[in-house]
């Protein structure tokens, strides 16, 4: 890993950048304030506790929380700490810091425009509103303003990735022969991801969304808008985990006390999530019945391999943090643990958010089984298991993250330690109480995306303990999780307000014990693998969406009639993807 | 090895996942464990810590 040039702090290296930063960092931390509140009031009310809204206002809250945390927040959050690691690991500014302030404008301007469709449903005579929550397909419609600031939020991050591919061409003039810092390669593998799988969710946005909310086409085929959704909206897990990982590789082995184990490793993790990440959507859709069986069997099996990386992080991650607990002493088989720094808020917040991504992998397993997916679709298991992973795994990491970036951006010391560790802590106790009794209230059969799952004459029934018992668990645990996050901020308001130092925090990250050198320089052709994920994506798409739009109404749906042009080039497709297909098969055979 | 705050707020941390799932562990033996059970469990691990803390903990004799 290239380490930035010694001498000065990020702030007073790159103050341009760490202004455009600090902007994002800011517009994350006020999307997560407002996302988290629209989360307690609704763990409260769906359990019950306490109801200050009227239930059909729970789903403006809803997609508030959803599109606020799951969209805005992270994306935000990421956009801060990639525009970090590709300075800092190229060791070089942004060509232009205009350009850098224009998807920054951009990307505000869309998630503001979002917001205000969203919040426009609690005033109705306004007749805005988009109670569509954050899986926006038809045929939920939103007002035309939440299309169109999702489709420049979704531009604006293209140009931040242009933005930092441009840095890397600049870099690349320069420095002809050397290897990709680690940094830089995980964020234009992430990028790349990125822009094969928003190809889906901006067709489906600019040709059918858009025109279909200002009346400019009568109808649209909800199969297809719900498939280009899912072929965005499992990659997207991915869009927030990447920066996850990208602390979880780079920083948290040397908050630990160490270094990281792999660099080649880290890259072929990087690499396995570009290609694998897109042709996996269909695995939301195992109840869709426009979907034949085998594609949805070989969008499973795709999944499953995504536990291979899963699984290669979770090794190279612990073995770089005991790593480091024996740099500081640790011995024994288990007695290391006790080594670790769990006084700094940064490590530990991090440590736990991997702990429980590991619990969230698991159930995510279940998720993914073709068959036992029946028992858990669309109940509260589901947001049980995505508050494991995007909740902790990524929001926890973002959160302890910032406790060591952000005094590295504002040049001040953090405000308290104290406060950060408690911070972390509470939210993982919160986290453990809330989705604990989302899991297990999913296995009951409770349905989830409702603000009342009661049923008259119906009772749920759990094998262990009572349903009441859940619903408090899942009140304490969001009432935790809001006072943590209350927390989080007034310890990162009191940081950014607090006095400059000369070193905030010791910013240095040593080189990983085993370096780029010995690993194939093929991991650094980034071309070749953008190929190879493009052609994955033909394979488990082409046919399963010409089916959709021939045998499910059409482009538009409602039975309008596809153009005959247009059939003509899906029979074409179908045909010759079917013959290769059977010729590739007979030759395995 | 001294016990540290931070090492206590950790492995409270960590007993509370247990504390939630012992009952279905209880149950894959048939054993039916009440909720005050498990309470009354969290309850002694607690004080068993405290104590653990007054003895070993930063600050104390032993420990210095």
């Amino acid at each position: 890993m290239a380490t930035a040039s010694g001498g000065g702090e990020f702030v007073d290296k790159f103050p341009d950048e760490a202004a455009v930063i600090k902007a994002s960092f800011l517009i994350a931390f006020v999307s997560l304030g407002i996302g988290a509140f629209f989360g307690l009031v609704q763990a409260l009310h769906r359990t019950n506790v306490l109801r200050v809204i009227d239930s059909a206002d729970y789903y403006t809250m809803l997609t508030g929380h959803g599109v606020l945390l799951a969209i805005v927040f992270t994306i935000f959050f990421l956009c801060g700490v990639f525009h970090w690691a590709v300075a800092r690991s190229l060791d070089r500014p942004a060509e232009s810091a205009l350009f850098s302030w224009a998807w920054v404008g951009l990307m505000t301007t869309g998630a503001v425009l979002a917001t205000i469709a969203i919040l426009g449903g609690f005033v109705p005579n306004l007749g805005m509103s988009a109670d569509v929550l954050f899986t926006f397909y038809a045929p939920l419609q939103a007002h035309p303003v939440f299309y169109i600031g999702l489709a420049m939020f979704i531009v604006g991050t293209w140009l931040s990735g242009a933005d930092w591919f441009l840095s890397y061409r600049a870099w690349r003039q320069d420095h002809p022969d050397e290897r990709i810092p680690l940094q830089t390669f995980m964020v234009l593998t992430t990028m790349i991801m990125w822009y094969i799988s928003t190809l889906g969710v901006a067709v489906s946005v600019v040709f059918f969304l858009i025109p279909w909310s200002l009346g400019l086409i009568e109808s649209v085929n909800p199969l297809l808008t719900r498939t280009l959704f899912w072929y965005f909206g499992h990659p997207i897990v991915y869009f927030w985990l990447m920066p996850a990982y990208l602390l979880w590789y780079t920083v948290l082995p040397k908050l630990a006390g160490g270094r990281l184990f792999s660099d080649p490793l880290a890259r072929v993790v990087f690499l396995l999530f570009l290609l694998l990440s897109t042709p996996v959507g269909i695995h939301h859709q195992y109840l869709d019945p426009g979907i034949a069986e085998g594609f949805k069997f070989i969008a499973m099996t795709n999944t499953m391999f995504l536990l291979l990386p899963s699984l290669l992080t979770a090794f190279t991650v612990v073995a770089s943090v005991e790593h480091g607990a024996r740099q500081r002493g640790g011995k024994g088989y288990l007695r290391w643990l006790g080594a670790l720094p769990w006084r700094d808020p940064a490590f530990t917040g991090m440590a736990l958010a991997g702990a429980m991504f590991a619990a969230g992998g698991f159930s995510g397993m279940i998720n993914a089984g073709m068959n036992i997916n029946y028992l858990i679709h669309n109940t509260l298991w589901v947001p049980g298991h995505f508050h494991l992973t995007v909740g902790t795994a990524v929001a926890l990491t973002m959160m302890a993250g910032s406790y060591w970036l952000v005094p590295q951006v504002t040049g001040t010391k953090l405000y308290s330690r104290p406060i950060g560790l408690l911070q972390v802590i509470m939210w993982f106790v919160g986290m453990v109480f809330m989705s604990n009794a989302m899991h297990r209230a999913g296995l009951a059969g409770i349905p989830r995306r409702t603000a009342e799952p009661q049923y008259q004459n119906f009772e749920f029934l759990t094998p262990i303990g009572s349903i009441f018992e859940l619903r408090v668990q899942i009140a304490l645990g969001g009432t935790l999780l809001f006072l943590s996050v209350v927390l989080f901020l007034f310890n990162i308001l009191l940081t950014s307000l607090g006095e400059e130092s000369d070193r905030p925090v010791d910013s240095h990250l040593p080189e990983p014990l085993s370096g780029p050198e010995g690993s194939p320089r093929i991991l650094d052709n980034l071309a070749m693998w953008t190929g190879i994920a493009a052609v994955l994506v033909v394979l488990a798409y082409t046919l399963p969406l010409a089916g959709i739009i021939q045998n499910g109404g059409g482009l538009f749906g409602g039975g309008l009639p596809v153009p005959a042009t247009v059939s003509a080039g899906f029979d074409l497709v179908l045909t010759t993807v079917t013959s290769a297909f059977n010729t590739l098969w007979g030759v395995v055979a | 090895m001294k016990l540290t705050k931070a090492r206590a707020l950790i492995l409270i941390a960590f007993s509370v996942p247990v504390a939630i799932e012992l009952r279905t562990v209880a149950g894959f033996f048939n054993v039916e464990l009440p909720l005050i059970a498990v309470a009354v469990i969290e309850f002694l691990f607690l004080a068993l810590l405290f104590v653990l803390y007054g003895l070993y903990g930063e600050g104390s004799e032993s420990a210095a």
